[in-house]
């Protein structure tokens, strides 16, 4: 591996933060990815212009991965590059694309980030003031996300092209369970509160807290296929009461 | 003066749902906050954000799927909402501007796959290029440049909008604060369970679900 300073590493992993900013329907987030790793590859081929032009385009074509984890891809062609052949530097990005997308989904988007909703949520509906709830959210969110990016960068520097056998050694599994119960248990305590008229502070009658209990179990059953019907019955009882109004 | 900093605080609402850099500010309880702040009235914007929040938190935003965008429509609604006046205990208002966040979201949502559609033609300069370096620079600035100006546009857009629907139609509408948040609560209720799905669903986690809905009835005991 090229010795790669502190400072384009730094800032390799600051532009991911931007890696999805020209998400395409054609090359997915490939643009993005070769922006953040230009840092690097300036470095990597200082005294030869026309490789570097070479591996920028390389690397602008067809990649996705979970925002997230994108720093781990990044940190494996660090390493990978100016080292190993470019045929072999793409068959490593094909073969890390999928697995990255779903890790990051995973654990992030189905774990972390609505367990600290959740929380937050929960924390305004027992009575926390709206910033501390809000402010508390941002932070104890952003605490895990930076985490992962440097824990991911880390991870591709140190393995390289070895990173599946890292990810398949990490507690993964065992972390969804963890972030999976923890939401169960949060989205649990919030059911009840919800459907007695939390949200609004309203004292809800004995008839609508039986209907929210029915509506509650047909989201259980029926998961984000209630999301439609649910609008459209909001968007039914408005409508009616507009009409009323004007009626009268 | 308001809305030049609604639109530009949008536009980093826009920018944080996909491009840049995903901290969450595009979550609808915080975009709704911050868009009733702009309006001097962050707790109103923070009841309307929670209620979006369990309405919105099922949605999975994964790969290419097409998805309706929250946050900048929460954001707009907060603003609109803030504007006519009305606070959170205004609960039939509070169920229009829900009810209108929900709708703009599938506009906003829109309006994300044409700045996709935008950002395949700012690469395709990239292989004919003559320096790759300075044609990536180019297509990403210009794509988080668009994205910000796509953020500002749907939050303001959406924000006069809701105003004005807001202001037509809130004095018509014949809804008891009662029935409006028995209303938000049914709704609520069926999309917070939908939230269950995220979790491994019913098979799996219905003990731990259980003694959450046991604790969350302690506590409606307790208080």
């Amino acid at each position: 591996m090229t010795a790669v300073p502190r400072t384009a590493l730094t800032s390799m992993l600051l532009r991911s933060f931007s890696a999805q900013g020209s998400w395409n329907y054609r090359t997915l987030i490939g643009c993005g990815f070769a922006f953040s790793l230009l840092p690097v590859l300036r470095v990597i081929y200082r005294d030869d212009p026309t490789r570097f032009d070479a591996a920028v385009r390389r690397h602008a074509e067809l990649f996705n991965s979970h925002p997230y984890v994108t720093p781990l891809a990044l940190g494996a062609v660090t390493v990978l590059e100016g080292v190993e052949d470019p045929a072999v530097i793409e068959r490593f990005k094909q073969g890390v694309r999928g697995s990255l997308g779903s890790l990051g989904d995973r654990l992030i988007w189905a774990g972390w980030r609505p367990v600290c909703l959740l929380a937050a949520v929960l924390a305004i509906l027992l009575g926390a003031a709206w910033s501390v709830a809000v402010i508390g959210f941002l932070l104890l969110y952003n605490m895990g996300h930076v985490f992962v990016r440097v824990w991911s960068l880390r991870v591709g520097l140190t393995y390289g092209k070895r990173v599946g056998e890292r990810l398949r050694s990490a507690p993964v599994e065992r972390l969804q369970h963890m972030l999976q119960t923890a939401g169960a248990f949060l989205l649990g305590v919030l059911l009840p509160l919800i459907a007695t008229g939390r949200l609004t502070h309203t004292n809800l009658g004995w008839p609508w807290i039986a209907a929210a209990a029915v509506a509650g179990l047909l989201g259980v059953l029926y998961g984000a296929r209630v999301r439609v019907p649910v609008t459209f019955a909001m968007a039914a009882v408005v409508l009616l009461g507009i009409m009323i109004g004007i009626g009268r | 003066m308001n809305w030049l900093v609604l639109a530009l605080a949008g536009g980093f609402v826009g920018l944080d749902s996909t491009s840049f850099p995903q901290a969450m500010i595009s979550r609808p309880l915080v975009a709704a906050t911050l868009g009733g702040l702009i309006f001097g009235d962050p707790v109103t914007g923070a009841m309307l954000g929670v209620i979006l929040e369990v309405l919105t938190f099922v949605v999975l935003p994964v790969g290419a799927a097409r998805y309706p965008e929250s946050g900048t429509a929460a954001a707009a609604a907060a603003a609109a909402l803030v504007h006519t006046g009305a606070s959170w205990a205004d609960t039939p208002l509070l169920l229009m501007a829900a009810l209108f966040a929900l709708g703009w979201e599938r506009v906003a949502g829109l309006t994300v796959v044409l700045g996709r559609k935008v950002n395949e033609r700012f690469v395709a300069d990239i292989p004919a290029a003559t320096s790759a370096e300075r044609a990536v620079v180019r297509a990403h600035m210009l794509a988080l440049g668009f994205d910000w100006l796509r953020g500002a546009a749907c939050v303001l857009v959406g924000a006069l909008a809701g105003s004005l629907l807001l202001r037509l139609f809130g004095p018509l509408l014949q809804l008891d604060t009662n029935t409006a948040g028995g209303v938000i609560a049914v709704a609520a209720t069926a999309l917070a369970g939908a939230g269950l799905s995220l979790f491994g669903g019913w098979r799996e986690r219905r003990v731990t679900f259980g003694i959450g809905i046991l604790c969350g009835l302690l506590l409606i005991l307790a208080a």
